[in-house]
């Protein structure tokens, strides 16, 4: 940039002329390194190194052999093939199932509908090669798992749905936003609706179809409960304040199953008598209660990092305090709270597999009956490997999915 | 430019520490209100159940047997019972923690590495590790390898002196003998001089600026003392080895299935966050740190010592402790797999007198205190650490 003679205050609003080439930056090119020169840069850059690659290497050939073994060869996952109905919808009712499809179906078309919009096409060759090696992974799993001729065809219809749902998503783009989330935000009773109408209720809800219905719950009541109890330790009430701060701490000094034991054998004394529910709801009451007071150390982390200006500006604006909170600062630190705000519902889906503690017949505690099975005995790895292998999947794909979804968004760059 | 408007009060309605007064005595008074019907509901519920809300049950006679830790019969009362929980949760959280953090340390530094490899497998581990529910990696442990371990008779043996089965594992250990007492003299007084041997040390290095090993004097003085002691005091302590015995294991240190189980899960979790939090906080200090030691002509390895780590230090701490608070609370995870710790100790007093109120409110008030404590050392470390590099 040139001072040419410009007030100093100017200076940085100065137009660089036209006449002048504009600056074409030109990284300097590397050739790209040769398998050798890859190979001695980063295994054996010094003899540390090297003992440290020969040493690991063995290992990881050893258990890799292994692990490859006991997957394709010793290991028999008839007990999976036996339980997989069970895994996934625990004791619902077989002829109620179409209740769980069609809202697969509906989660297929969202997912892919968000996905389409808010993740563009991501393509290297490796991420491609690397796809087509899962699919196939998959494929062959299912070919080995599903017998049956319609569990096939439902299974593509949901496949066909969500690709169409991407597909729909990257070429309607922006214009899906607020139908999408309209459409999130109803996804929920809708899905409860159709899940329990009929002879089927919330007792009947097991394996993973149960982790995930109580995930989604609690994630949906907790966030707003924990906003609350967020501006509510902020509050200059020192009552309102002291109460808030008392709550959370109250709630993230024990463990989450003592508050879930309380649910179940002292919730129900707390509140009039004659006015029952079911066990699955109290574990969802006391999984909120526990999860909104995280979610609301989160929210505060959000509303510390919105600068002081922002609410002298709402300020000299004349927005009222509640109009402040809800326009200006809620917006920019929620924004701001977007990973770990992930990071922590993930935990929450995991968590879920406390319910297996408390004997409901979540995805674990299937897993764990399936393990004690007389027919299936010295095949426990085999029983608990699959529900653990699931819960993985979706944690980890949420995770990766956050981070892509952050780098879209570009949280933390503003 | 006053006039009378300005001067005059606005009304009550508009008033904002009246109105700031009356939001609090509002929400007190709800509080209050749900408070006292829940109480009212409580009391209700507990007396037609025919019990009552008084602690007085925990003096009552236990009558179940707890399989591990701290002395006790099932004569004993139920205070007795929880106690022993209360134990066995500390000795798998302190010992959790220890272990954490050191697995936690290799693979944060692993995730670093200049090795392609190294650095590959500790992503793959924390990566596999922090997406999986801890209670199925727990449960996991316990049914699917420790207890899929041969039997007893058919155990695996080291040397004859460790035992791996699905009974648990023995180790040899160390007996205290006579003279114990007068060998830990002499430890204290190795200690002592350890650190006398220190201080001298490093005020020479100080002095001279010569760069001379302190620590290793440090701990040769220590060991000469507690050679000396040994020899004097008569063999203070004998190998306890381990022999497979017709109800189990008899003699060395052993681990039951549950412990083992327990620990491995609650370990091998927490070490991927820990390795996490390690490569963060390393990376968190800003290059020209590194940059400026390397000018000022210190070694690699002083570098990471002298420079990088301390500064580390002080910005892992805080998440340090958040994740020790969680393996403690993580540990009431027991309960699925029945080792005795304050949870599950705590479910069986439930079932047999039935007072979940009170007992769950022991509960939550113990595990309070723990987390608390531990709080409070890690706090006291975090001042410490932050001390040091101000000055």
């Amino acid at each position: 940039m040139s001072g040419s003679g410009s007030l100093p205050g100017d200076l940085e609003r100065t137009p660089i002329p036209a006449t002048e080439e504009p600056v074409v930056q030109v990284a300097p090119t590397r050739p790209p390194l040769t398998p050798g020169e890859w190979v001695r840069r980063n295994l054996f850059s010094s003899w540390f190194n090297g003992v440290l690659t020969i040493v690991s290497g063995t290992l990881v050939l050893f258990f890799g052999f292994r692990l490859l073994r006991f997957v394709f060869v010793s290991a028999d996952w008839s007990v999976l093939r036996a339980n997989l109905r069970v895994y996934m919808v625990g004791r619902f009712p077989q002829e109620e199932l179409w209740r769980v499809w069609a809202v697969a179906y509906f989660l297929a078309v969202l997912v892919g509908l968000s996905r389409g919009f808010l993740i563009p096409p991501h393509r290297t060759r490796r991420g491609s090669y690397l796809r087509v090696v899962l699919a196939v992974l998959a494929l062959g799993a299912l070919f080995y798992l599903v017998k049956s001729l319609l569990v096939w065809l439902l299974l593509a219809i949901a496949v066909a749905l969500y690709a169409g749902g991407v597909a729909a998503g990257r070429r309607l783009g922006r214009r899906l936003v607020r139908p999408v989330l309209v459409a999130w935000l109803f996804a929920f009773p809708v899905v409860v609706l159709v899940l329990s109408l009929g002879d089927v209720g919330a007792s009947r809800w097991g394996g993973m179809l149960l982790n995930v219905i109580v995930a989604v719950a609690v994630i949906a009541l907790s966030f707003p409960l924990g906003i609350l109890l967020a501006l509510g330790r902020r509050s200059s009430l020192p009552a309102v304040s002291w109460f808030c701060v008392g709550f959370i701490e109250l709630i993230r000094g024990v463990p989450l199953l003592t508050l879930l034991i309380f649910g179940r054998f002292v919730l129900i004394l707390l509140v009039p008598p004659g006015l029952t529910f079911a066990q699955v709801v109290r574990a969802i009451l006391m999984f909120t209660l526990f999860s909104s007071a995280y979610v609301a150390e989160i929210v505060r982390g959000g509303l510390q990092g919105v600068p002081e200006g922002q609410y002298e500006a709402a300020k000299a604006l004349g927005l009222s305090t509640t109009r402040t909170m809800a326009l200006v600062a809620l917006p920019q630190a929620l924004r701001s709270t977007i990973p770990p705000m992930i990071g922590h519902f993930i935990s929450v889906f995991k968590d879920t597999s406390l319910l297996a503690a408390l004997s409901f017949s979540d995805l674990l505690f299937t897993a764990r009956r399936a393990s004690q099975a007389f027919e299936f005995v010295g095949r426990q790895a085999e029983a608990l490997l699959p529900a653990a292998f699931l819960f993985w999947v979706i944690a980890f794909s949420m995770s990766r999915w956050s981070q892509r979804v952050e780098t879209r968004l570009g949280v933390g760059e503003r | 430019m006053a006039t009378a408007a300005s001067t005059a009060r606005p009304p009550l309605w508009r008033n904002v520490r009246f109105l700031r007064i009356l939001g609090q005595a509002v929400f007190v008074l709800l509080l209050v209100i749900v408070i006292r019907e829940a109480f009212l509901n409580l009391e209700f519920g507990v007396q037609e159940q025919n019990l009552d809300l008084s602690f007085d049950f925990l003096r009552q006679r236990a009558g179940f047997a707890i399989k591990e830790g701290i002395g006790y019969s099932p004569n004993e009362s139920f205070l007795s019972a929880f106690l022993v929980g209360v134990v066995n949760t500390i000795r798998v959280a302190l010992v959790g923690i220890v272990l954490a953090t050191f697995l936690g340390l290799i693979m944060g530094v692993a995730r670093l590495s200049s090795n392609w490899l190294v650095r590959r497998m500790a992503q793959v581990y924390v990566e596999i590790v922090r997406n999986t529910p801890v209670l199925v990696q727990i449960i996991f442990w316990y049914i699917a390898v420790i207890l899929a371990l041969p039997v007893i008779e058919g155990g695996l043996s080291l040397w004859d002196l460790a035992f791996v089965s699905n009974r648990g594992t023995a180790v040899a250990w160390f007996r205290l003998e006579d003279g114990a007492e007068a060998w830990g003299l002499f430890l204290a007084a190795g200690a002592v001089a350890g650190a006398i041997v220190l201080r001298r040390r490093t005020r020479l290095v100080e002095r001279t600026g010569r760069s001379a090993p302190r620590v290793l004097w440090a701990v040769g003085a220590f060991l000469v003392v507690a050679a000396l002691g040994f020899l004097l005091s008569g063999t203070p302590v004998a190998a306890d080895v381990p022999e497979v015995g017709r109800f189990g294991y008899e003699g060395g240190l052993q681990v039951s299935p549950e412990y083992t189980a327990l620990l491995l899960g609650l370990v091998i979790y927490t070490g991927a966050f820990i390795a996490e939090i390690v490569r963060g906080s390393i990376q968190a200090v800003p290059k020209g740190q590194k940059e400026a030691a390397e000018a000022l002509g210190l070694t690699p390895r002083q570098q990471l010592r002298l420079v990088v780590l301390p500064q580390a230090l002080r910005i892992a701490i805080p998440p340090l402790n958040s994740q020790y608070l969680n393996l403690t609370k993580n540990s009431s995870l027991a309960l699925a797999i029945g080792y005795p710790e304050i949870v599950s100790v705590s479910n069986t007093i439930i079932n047999q007198a039935a007072r979940a109120t009170q007992m769950l409110l022991l509960v939550m008030a113990t595990y309070l205190l723990i987390t608390l404590s531990i709080s409070a050392v890690m706090n006291a470390l975090n001042r410490a650490v932050t001390r040091k590099g101000r000055r």
